[in-house]
């Protein structure tokens, strides 16, 4: 590990890196040593254009890019003099010279780096008096971005995010000199799986979302941060609130999980946190045969009556239970222990399979099916086949996707039932057969962790509240637990205190828990190679 | 197919000169230009299907390049040097006289679509200057009247 | 039209001969003794013989010949290329076009002795789009030297194989940037590369590459067939041999002159030009090629060589000489000189893509007469802005000429913004 002076303080770095890269490795980058840059990312190739990183390195008599300079042994540089400085505002004059400066109307205001950098080395006023380029504003680059071309600074890291990441390519710089113009191909629309990204990695307004522009500015939100729950490689995310309300996901870097990426259909799941699919009431069936509102906590009191008086009268293993890999490694360790406690006849867990990539993309359509798994919860197949079949009289289920296609495609398998007590955080089909249905919280309203693909478990924390009585799956069934008297469920549902417990009890968390993953996670001890 | 067995033989021919098959990619833009005089979207797919890279790639080489077009030309270019030895020598006052005899400005097209009159950067003809660039050839030491023949002469 | 050098040299003697262009015409004239001889050379001597020589490359940065050569890898078997540059654009030269047209072999012959010296098994000769009619000379010198086995398997018989890739350019002038030919060399745009890697370890399709101009190859051979000692007895200690100065303009003879470099730059315009049209007297002469700082007047006593030219401020670059009389309007050069260069920019870097075109817009609105004084200043910080700051040298090359202008000329731009128009009626029409 070479060491480098930094402004005079020594750093140990990671040989074969560039300085950014190096600074970046070691976490110092923009928290400790401040060197403003635009076209170098951390998760993309060097490009060395934009000249805003130039730093003194001692020995060299021209400024050099901290982007695509190696470190070496006793490398001296400093980003704090004069020279640089000057060197800064200069490429942030030059270029504000054709930027139309309409900050009041663009999205970007707020979380704009030129905004940022231009406060921090740019010229007070503007000395330019030649009219601004004027380019193409306002047009899609595909269904899902927005393209303001005045307003680009051509450091062109959309365009080797798509050529790199993606591997689509769909954006290029045409012309050249100070008539370059980012753009796509007429008939080949930016059209990919994670087109969206570019507008996180755009330092200005240039790209913008479809989906959030104009929605509201960014200083109104608060950040939380949280995983995504479109599938089971649980990208990390910040979770953008204001007013309880949650306004977007973009990426949190995570380097062993999802860099600083995240697809598309991931990133606009959070629209499933306020979506009006969202169950909000608890209900009972009745002696007219429709669900009632009985109150929250009454209902899941009537939903452990009703499965004990099922258990006198056809014995436990006449019970199934069926998780959901959408619900927390804590929820579904309840689950685990109710499910036992019980003597159910079958456990197992339904996982929608879908679409996968090489990237980010995995197959499992949920962000705890490998959670789900780790706490022993096999296919759904034994449960549905107990359902099929009739030897299952009561069934708790966690969520819907046993209704996938690949399941039971439908609920006319679970009218056989004698009593179907469901938990879920979306209405769906399953409402019309249960009897008795219980709204539960997302897993951006609740603490927990979250077992990705990869065994990595990873913390969700409550990001907003719902507005309807909700509370966690573990909560609901520490209650129902407590109702039919089994053992372990007499201090209640705190989420942290039941991951540490699991970490004792089950193998495959040994040692991971709750307080322990931290904002970046950990891999269950079996993953750690 | 809008390119020519006889244009893929030639584009086969010099991806063979080159470690790499993009290498081939500037001679082969010349060549689709000797047969279409620029490179329509369709040309563009083509060309991208024979070097292996995406119709988008084709273009931006095209848009960095002044001697390669996305969309179509006259049948002639003809482009008067104005750099600086050449406007020592009165290029652009040759210029001028030529845009108000074809009634055209620098950069348009005459009306039957002949010749496109335009101005260029420094070709290599210092010391001949003023001169113009019709298509591949130089014409040198000109006046006005000795350009005015040359473009009227032209099919 | 036949274009010949006025005053010729070894590289120019032959030029007006008919003939010279063929392989045939070449021999008789001595032409591939250069060759021969260096095939029984060992590369390692050869590239002493060309450091002791003490060429400097002729495509404007004038670094040695010989070094650049003995920066190719000798442990390496990737294979290794060398790149002909005959991208000539920059404005004001013209010597590369000549050679191509009139002496093709002395620039293959000089290849293959490079190549012989580096261990290179191919040449890329990269010509500029526009330059169709050399492209031709230069094809068919290829076929034929290939036809008389000095090119392919075995090169004059000897256990040695190389091939020459003739390919054209297509209007860019960044591409004669030796990083930007190689990505156009590619197929790609002519943006130049960062650097490191230098083409010495990744070139051409990420192999060693050595990258020389026309005029650097052209000498190569007179220097093995003469000797080191032979070829420093033209020019000075420290830039020896002659050079094709280019002269253009308002003198009387324009054209080509070969002479030793060092020649005094008043010698080359009022003796071989024949001084100016009209014997009207000089404002400014730009040295070498627009990209390096204009001389004034009083300046024309220099010795054309860098090692003088570079304490008046200037280079000598391409050797491509620019006079202009007292009638000129130096707003109306600078205007020419920074559109050039605002069109031609690659764009990468953001200094030179904004600012050659911030510093274009200036000048013209103060050739317009809407200028004022404090965009002189701005000027000069702009282009202090844009220089040594880039991926390559362009926006140093932007830059220069601005500040030389306002450095000699500052009073032709205060003129223009006192009195709101052009004060010289009589200048070049822009």
């Amino acid at each position: 590990m070479p060491r480098i002076t930094v402004d005079g303080e020594i750093i140990e770095v990671p040989d074969g890196r560039t300085i950014l890269q190096a600074l970046d490795d070691v976490g110092l980058l923009m928290n400790g040593v401040d060197i403003p840059h635009y076209c170098w990312h951390p998760k993309l190739s060097i490009d060395g254009s934009c000249r805003l990183c130039q730093v003194e390195v001692e020995g060299i008599p021209k400024l050099q890019i901290a982007c695509n300079t190696s470190v070496q042994e006793g490398m001296a540089i400093r980003t704090d003099t004069e020279r640089v400085r000057k060197a800064r505002e200069g490429v942030m004059e030059l270029l504000l010279v054709n930027h139309p400066l309409d900050c009041p109307i663009c999205d970007q205001a707020g979380e704009c780096k030129l905004q940022d950098y231009a406060y921090e080395y740019g010229v007070e006023a503007s000395r330019t008096r030649e009219p601004r380029r004027a380019l193409k504003k306002n047009v899609d680059l595909g269904s899902t971005i927005k393209f303001d071309q005045e307003r680009c600074i051509l450091c062109r890291r959309c365009v080797r995010f798509c050529s790199e990441i993606p591997g689509t390519g769909e954006l290029r710089v045409f012309n050249r000199g100070d008539a370059s113009v980012i753009d796509v191909h007429p008939d080949f629309p930016l059209e990919n799986d994670y087109s969206m990204n570019v507008a996180d990695i755009c330092p200005v307004g240039a790209l913008t979302t479809q989906d959030f522009r104009f929605k509201i500015r960014v200083w109104f939100l608060e950040d939380a941060p949280g995983i995504c729950t479109g599938c089971s490689n649980g990208c990390n995310v910040h979770i953008g609130v204001a007013n309880n309300k949650v306004y977007r996901y973009v990426p949190r870097r995570n380097d062993d999980v999802n860099d600083t990426w995240i697809c598309d259909s991931g990133r606009m799941s959070y629209k499933q946190i306020g979506g009006g699919a969202r169950l909000k009431e608890a209900g009972v069936r009745g002696e007219a045969g429709r669900l009632e509102n009985t109150g929250y906590e009454a209902a899941v009191r009537e939903a452990a009556k009703r499965l004990r008086s099922m258990i006198e009268e056809h014995g436990a293993d006449s019970v199934v239970v069926l998780a959901s890999a959408h619900a927390t490694n804590e929820d579904l360790f309840t689950l685990r222990r109710l499910s036992d406690g019980l003597g159910a006849g079958a456990d197992g867990v339904a996982v929608v399979q879908g679409k996968s990539d090489a990237l980010l993309i995995k197959a499992d359509k949920a962000a705890n099916a490998a959670g789900a798994r780790a706490l022993g919860f096999g296919p759904a197949g034994p449960v549905l086949d107990r359902i099929r079949d009739g030897r299952a009289k009561a069934a708790i289920v966690l969520g819907h996707d046993l209704l996938d296609e690949s399941h039971l495609g439908g609920t006319e398998a679970l009218e056989g039932l004698d009593l179907l007590i469901v938990l879920d955080v979306q209405q769906s089909a399953l409402h019309k057969v249960a009897d008795v249905v219980i709204p539960v919280r997302h897993a951006a309203e609740k603490y927990g962790t979250l077992t990705n693909h990869a065994g990595r478990v990873q913390r969700v924390e409550p990001a907003v509240e719902p507005a309807w009585e909700a509370w966690s799956d573990g909560e609901v069934l520490t209650l129902m637990g407590q109702a039919l008297g089994l053992e372990g469920f007499e201090d209640g549902y705190d989420p942290a205190k039941i991951s540490e417990w699991m970490s004792e009890r089950v193998s495959a968390f040994a040692g991971v828990h709750l307080r322990v993953v931290g904002d970046q996670g950990r891999p269950l001890p079996g993953e750690r190679a | 197919m809008v390119i020519s067995d006889e244009t893929r033989s030639k584009i086969d021919a010099e991806i063979g000169n080159f470690p790499q098959r993009r290498g081939a990619l500037l001679p082969a833009l010349h060549l689709v230009h000797k047969d279409h005089g620029y490179v329509s979207t369709d040309v563009a797919k083509e060309l991208a299907e024979i070097f292996e890279i995406n119709p988008i790639d084709v273009m931006e080489v095209v848009s960095f390049y002044n001697l390669f077009y996305d969309r179509p030309q006259p049948r002639h270019h003809a482009h008067v040097c104005t750099n600086l030895p050449c406007s020592l020598r009165g290029a652009r006052s040759l210029l001028r006289r030529l845009e108000s005899h074809f009634g055209v400005r620098a950069g348009e097209a005459t009306p039957d679509g002949k010749l496109v009159l335009g101005h260029e950067e420094c070709l290599g003809a210092c010391a001949y200057a003023p001169m113009m660039r019709v298509d591949d050839t130089y014409f040198e030491d000109l006046d006005f009247e000795k350009a005015k023949t040359i473009l009227d002469g032209l099919e | 039209m036949l274009k010949v050098p006025y005053v010729t040299g070894y590289l120019s003697e032959h030029f007006g001969d008919d003939g010279f262009g063929t392989l045939s015409g070449y021999e008789a004239r001595g032409g591939y003794r250069g060759l021969r001889q260096a095939l029984d050379t060992s590369p390692e001597d050869l590239i002493e013989l060309l450091k002791s020589s003490g060429l400097q490359g002729r495509g404007g940065a004038g670094f040695s010949a010989g070094m650049k050569w003995s920066f190719m890898p000798t442990d390496s078997d990737r294979p290794k290329y060398l790149v002909c540059n005959a991208d000539e654009s920059e404005p004001g030269s013209f010597k590369d076009r000549i050679l191509l047209e009139r002496a093709p072999h002395q620039i293959v012959e000089g290849i293959l002795i490079a190549a012989w010296a580096t261990g290179a098994e191919k040449t890329f000769i990269y010509i500029r789009g526009e330059y169709a009619f050399p492209a031709d000379q230069v094809d068919r010198a290829v076929a034929e030297a290939r036809e008389r086995g000095y090119l392919g398997a075995k090169v004059m018989g000897k256990d040695f194989a190389h091939e020459i890739v003739v390919t054209r350019g297509a209007g860019a002038y960044i591409c004669g940037e030796e990083t930007g030919l190689l990505e156009s060399l590619e197929g790609k745009k002519g943006l130049p590369r960062k650097k490191p890697p230098f083409p010495a370890q990744y070139g051409a399709f990420g192999m060693p590459t050595t990258v020389n101009n026309v005029e650097t190859f052209s000498h190569v051979p007179h220097i093995v067939c003469k000797g080191a000692d032979w070829f420093r007895g033209f020019g000075t200690e420290k830039s020896p041999g002659t050079t094709l100065f280019g002269v253009s303009g308002q003198v009387q003879r324009p054209g080509l002159f070969e002479l030793p470099l060092g020649t005094p730059l008043d010698e080359i315009i009022f003796e071989h030009a024949a001084g100016l049209l009209e014997d009207r007297p000089v404002k400014g002469v730009i040295p070498g090629g627009m990209s390096m700082p204009i001389l004034p007047a009083n300046q024309l006593d220099v010795p054309m060589a860098n090692e003088f030219l570079r304490e008046r401020k200037t280079m000598l670059g391409t050797g491509g000489i620019m006079v202009m009389d007292d009638t000129t309007c130096m707003v109306r050069v600078a205007c020419v000189i920074s559109y050039f260069f605002r069109d031609e920019s690659c764009g990468q870097c953001t200094q030179c893509r904004e600012g050659t075109g911030w510093m274009n817009s200036i000048v013209e609105r103060i050739e317009r007469g809407a200028g004022e004084q404090s965009d002189l200043d701005i000027l000069l910080d702009v282009a202090g802005k844009m220089e040594g700051q880039t991926i390559c040298a362009f926006s140093d090359a932007a830059a220069w000429p601005i500040q030389g202008l306002l450095r000699h000329f500052r009073e032709d731009f205060e003129a223009h913004i006192r009195g709101k128009k052009c004060p010289f009626p009589g200048s070049f029409e822009l």
